[in-house]
């Protein structure tokens, strides 16, 4: 199948762009490294820049390549839940898709450019806006305990990223969320519940 | 695979479905929380103020730093690009 010039640009800088992707996963975004890439992906470092004019260029489209992975992956999993567990569990599977990029997102969050800053707030914000939906319709129904929207998200994404950021205390190398994120669900909703002991499913709203 | 979506061209809102579209009328680029009563679309101060609010009550975020994120947000929407980028 014979490729046509701009064809095989495209494909390498989709190479380019995955080895970056790799490198990120492993140590991050900001400290990340042209002349790794380069290796990587069996370029000359050179050719890198033909592609990305500036190793800042290279982090924004990576960045914002995973970013709207994560909020794709997000939409979809939160399409036809409506239950609040439903809604913690499609969160945590549309990070555990995830799982390396959106950790370092988290702890590098405050030298990620403003636009990739924003782009987060806005992730967050439809998160939470499902979160407090999901709550409302529970505590109409008299199963959890009112709490504002904003510390309803800010509660369980402080304990969502204490885990992730921590990783190496809780689950060394290995996934957090498959390992704990059932505990924080069922946690959380333990919180919110208004049942007098641990119900067993406090979720099943 | 994620299906293709197309966005509110004044807040980035994903319209998924008819009732999300002003009026729930797919021809209306933009949702329903752009939109005021009569379907036509709000004007850049309404939509500033709506955005700012909702991050604001979304994660507790202090007022000023709701509002530039809020406009920065914007100036990237078809609806607002070219015209109040700067403001
Ligand atoms: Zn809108």
């Amino acid at each position: 199948m014979p490729t046509s010039r701009a064809q095989k640009k495209e494909m390498t800088r989709q190479r380019i762009l995955d080895a970056a992707l790799a490198q990120c996963a492993d140590r991050g975004f900001v400290g990340l490294r042209t002349a790794e890439v380069a290796r990587a992906t069996g370029v000359s470092h050179g050719a890198v820049f033909s592609h990305f004019p500036t190793r800042e260029e290279l982090v924004d489209v990576t960045v914002a390549t995973v970013g709207r992975a994560i909020s794709d992956r997000l939409h979809a999993e939160l399409r036809g839940a409506a239950g609040l567990r439903e809604i913690l569990t499609a969160h945590l599977a549309a990070i555990r898709e995830h799982e390396e990029h959106y950790r370092w997102l988290a702890i590098e969050w405050p030298n990620l450019p403003p636009q990739v800053q924003r782009a987060w707030l806005g992730i967050q914000s439809a998160i939470s806006y499902h979160l407090h939906a999901a709550a409302e319709r529970a505590r109409a129904r008299g199963e959890i305990r009112e709490v504002p929207q904003h510390l309803l998200f800010n509660t369980w994404i402080a304990l969502v990223h204490h885990y992730l950021i921590h990783r190496e205390l809780f689950a060394p190398g290995r996934s957090v969320l498959d390992e704990r994120g059932a505990e924080l669900i069922d946690h959380f909703l333990y919180l919110l519940s208004t049942a007098p002991t641990r119900a067993s499913d406090p979720g099943s709203n | 695979m994620t299906e293709p979506t197309t966005t509110c061209i004044s807040c980035g809102m994903p319209l998924r479905s008819a009732e999300d579209h002003a009026k729930g009328d797919t021809s209306r680029p933009y949702c329903h929380h752009c939109a005021r009563e009569d379907g036509s679309m709000k004007s850049y101060d309404e939509v500033l103020q709506g955005m700012t609010a909702f991050l604001a009550n979304a994660q507790g975020l202090d007022q000023a730093v709701a509002r530039t994120a809020a406009k920065g947000m914007m100036a990237s929407l078809p609806a607002w690009a070219p015209a109040r980028a700067q403001a």
